[in-house]
C-alpha cells in the first residue's frame, strides 16, 4: 500500500507532500517515546531535527563525507545533545521540564542562525542534493517511508519489550519506579537519547529534499507541531502517532481552498481533539469500537 | 539469629521538625519486625530513611554486613530490599500484570539487541502470573490497575514488591483502609511471605496484625524510640500504653 501512495498522488506536489509525511512520521515517532512512553513533556524535539539537518548537510558539502556517513554522524551529535537535555530532565518535571526544553530550542535556534561561519545563517545554504540513487521525489519517499517503517518497527518491538514498562513506569510514578530497582534518570537518558537520534535522523533527509537550508526550518514552533501530531494521534500508542501525523500533514493540504480561514479551521480542530478526545484519534476510535460492540 | 539490617543513630529533619531523631535498630535475619506508634510518630520518615527514599541527616545503616550510606533507593532494591508505600504508589494506567512485570526490572538479564529485534521476549510471565495468584488476583491480569478496588491495590503493590525478589520487604501500613475479610487474607499472606525466610518490616496500627504476626516490636513516639520488644512485653509497657492512650492510663 505504502509502494503505491506515490502513484495515487501523483502529481509532483502531492509527492512531495508525501516525503514531508513520512518525515514527520519518524519525527512524531521519536517524540512520542520521550512524551507518550516516558512522560517527559519534552518541547525541543524541533532541535534534533535541525542538529540533524546541518550536521549531515555540513558534513557532506564541506567535507565531502558520504551521505550515509554523514548521516550516522548526525545521528551522533543528536543522541548526545539529547543526553544533554536529558540532564535537565533528571531534575525537573512537568512544566519546568517544558520551559528548559523550550529554552534548549530556542538556543540551537539561535545557534543555526549566529554561528554564521559554519551555518551561513540566514543566508542558508544552498545546492543541496538528496542522497545518490534518492534524486527523483519517489524513490526518496521510498527510502524515508521505508527508514519511517524500520523505525516503527524498532519502536514497537522496544516499548513490546521490558523496556517499555521500565519507561511506562517512569511516566506514571518516579518514586514507585525507583522502588523496584528502575534507575529513572538512567532511562530517561536512554528515551531522550534515542528520541534525539530518531529526529536527527528525520533531518538528515530534508536539506536534500527542499535543496535549500536555513534555520527558519527549525524554528521551536515544528516543536509544537509535533507534539500536536502525537496528542492528536494518540499518545503512548505506536499507531496513533502515525495517524495524528498523517491527518495534520494533509489536512492543511486539504484546507488549501478556504485560504486564510484554512489556520482557523486547523486551529480549531485541534483545540475540539484536545477538549472531546484528550486521548487522540486512537483512543476515540476504541471508545467507538467498544460502544458498537 | 544475625542481624540483616543495622541502623546506628539514625536523625533527619524536614526544617525545624525533628522527624527522627537518633533511632538504633537491630532487624534480625527472618524475623517479622514490627514498627507501632501513634500518628506523626516518624514511622514512614524510618521507612523512607531504611529504603533510600530520604537520605538521613546522620547515622549509620547496614544491610547484610554492607554499608547503604548515599545508596538511592534503586540501588538499594538490587540489594534485596523492598518496598510499599503508606499511600499507594501503583502504576494506575498500566495493567494489574504489566505491574507486576515491571517489578522484575532488575532481574532482566536478556541483550538489549533481542528487545530491538524480537521485541517481547526475556519476560517473567510464568512467576508474575503466580504473584498474582498469591495475592488473589490471578483473574484481574489484564484489568488497569487504577480500576480495582483498594484493598486489591494494596495486595498488587505487595506483588510488585515481591518481584524484585527481596530478602527484607518493609510495608507501610498494608492493613490501612482494608475491611477485616481483607486484613485476615493479608496477614496469612505476611506469614508465608515470611515462612519462605524473607525479613519483613511491618508498620502498622492494626494491632491484631502486630500483636498476632510480628516477633518483634519496635515502638515509637515523637521521633524516638520508646520501646523494644516481644509482643507480649509492649502490652503490658506502660510507657507504650501512656504514649497511645495519654498520660492518664499509665
Amino acid at each position: 500500500m505504502l509502494a503505491a501512495l506515490p502513484w495515487v498522488l501523483h502529481t509532483p506536489y502531492w509527492r512531495g507532500i508525501l516525503v514531508v509525511c513520512a518525515m514527520n512520521v519518524m519525527l512524531a515517532l521519536s517524540l512520542n517515546l520521550v512524551l507518550g512512553y516516558t512522560g517527559q513533556l519534552n518541547l525541543g524535539q524541533s532541535a534534533f531535527f535541525g542538529i540533524g539537518a546541518y550536521v549531515s548537510t555540513i558534513l557532506v558539502k564541506t567535507y565531502h563525507w558520504n551521505f550515509w556517513l554523514a548521516a550516522l554522524a548526525a545521528m551522533g551529535a543528536a543522541g548526545l545533545l539529547g543526553l544533554a537535555l536529558a540532564a535537565f530532565a533528571v531534575r525537573l518535571r512537568g512544566h519546568y521540564l517544558a520551559i528548559a526544553s523550550l529554552g534548549f530550542a530556542v538556543i540551537t535556534y539561535q545557534v543555526l542562525l549566529n554561528w554564521e561561519s559554519v551555518t551561513e545563517g540566514v543566508r542558508g545554504i544552498y545546492g543541496i542534493l538528496p542522497p545518490r540513487g534518492f534524486g527523483s521525489t519517489v524513490a526518496l519517499f521510498y527510502l524515508v517511508a521505508g527508514l519511517a517503517f524500520l523505525v516503527y518497527l524498532v519502536l514497537g518491538n522496544l516499548v513490546r519489550s521490558p523496556v517499555g514498562e521500565t519507561l511506562r513506569s517512569i511516566r506514571e510514578d518516579e518514586v514507585s519506579a525507583a522502588s523496584i530497582g528502575i534507575n529513572p534518570a538512567r532511562w530517561k537518558a536512554f528515551a531522550f537519547g534515542v528520541g534525539a537520534m530518531i529526529g536527527g535522523l528525520a533531518g538528515c533527509f530534508y536539506p536534500g529534499f527542499v535543496g535549500t537550508l536555513v534555520p527558519d526550518a527549525f524554528n521551536i514552533v515544528e516543536s509544537f507541531t509535533m507534539m500536536a501530531m502525537v496528542i492528536v494521534g494518540g499518545m503512548g500508542t505506536m499507531i496513533g502517532p502515525v495517524i495524528g501525523t498523517i491527518v495534520l500533514t494533509f489536512l492543511p493540504e486539504l484546507l488549501r481552498g478556504f485560504g486564510e480561514l484554512r489556520l482557523m479551521i486547523y486551529g480549531l480542530a485541534l483545540t475540539l481533539v484536545v477538549l472531546f478526545m484528550p486521548g487522540g484519534i486512537v483512543q476515540a476510535w476504541n471508545a467507538l469500537r467498544a460502544r458498537l460492540a | 539469629m544475625s542481624a540483616l539490617l543495622r541502623a546506628r543513630e539514625l536523625r533527619k529533619s524536614f526544617g525545624g521538625v525533628r522527624a527522627v531523631q537518633g533511632v538504633s535498630l537491630e532487624v534480625p535475619q527472618g524475623a517479622i519486625f514490627a514498627v507501632i506508634g501513634p500518628n506523626g510518630a516518624g514511622k514512614s520518615t524510618l521507612l523512607n530513611l531504611l529504603s533510600g527514599v530520604y537520605q538521613p541527616d546522620s547515622g549509620a545503616l547496614d544491610f547484610d554486613g554492607r554499608s547503604l550510606a548515599k545508596l538511592p533507593a534503586h540501588r538499594r532494591v538490587r540489594l534485596g530490599i523492598a518496598r510499599t508505600f503508606q499511600k499507594i504508589r501503583l502504576f494506575k494506567q498500566l495493567s494489574v500484570l504489566e505491574n507486576v512485570l515491571a517489578g522484575f526490572h532488575i532481574h532482566h538479564d536478556t541483550p538489549f539487541w533481542k528487545y530491538v529485534v524480537l521485541g517481547a521476549t526475556g519476560r517473567f510471565h510464568d512467576e508474575a502470573r503466580e504473584l498474582l495468584e498469591f495475592v488473589g488476583l490471578g483473574a484481574r491480569a489484564a484489568e488497569r490497575a487504577g480500576a480495582l478496588s483498594y484493598g486489591q491495590q494494596r495486595m498488587l503493590e505487595i506483588a510488585r514488591s515481591l518481584a524484585t525478589r527481596p530478602r527484607l520487604f518493609m510495608l507501610d501500613e498494608p492493613a490501612a483502609g482494608l475491611n477485616a475479610a481483607e486484613v485476615d487474607f493479608l496477614l496469612e499472606r505476611l506469614e508465608r511471605i515470611g515462612a519462605r525466610g524473607t525479613t519483613l518490616i511491618v508498620v502498622e496500627h492494626n494491632m491484631d496484625l502486630v500483636m498476632n504476626v510480628a516477633q518483634r516490636v519496635f515502638v515509637m513516639d515523637y521521633g524516638e524510640p520508646l520501646f523494644e520488644g516481644t509482643p507480649r512485653e509492649v502490652q503490658s509497657n506502660s510507657r507504650v500504653v501512656s504514649a497511645y492512650l495519654g498520660g492518664e492510663f499509665a
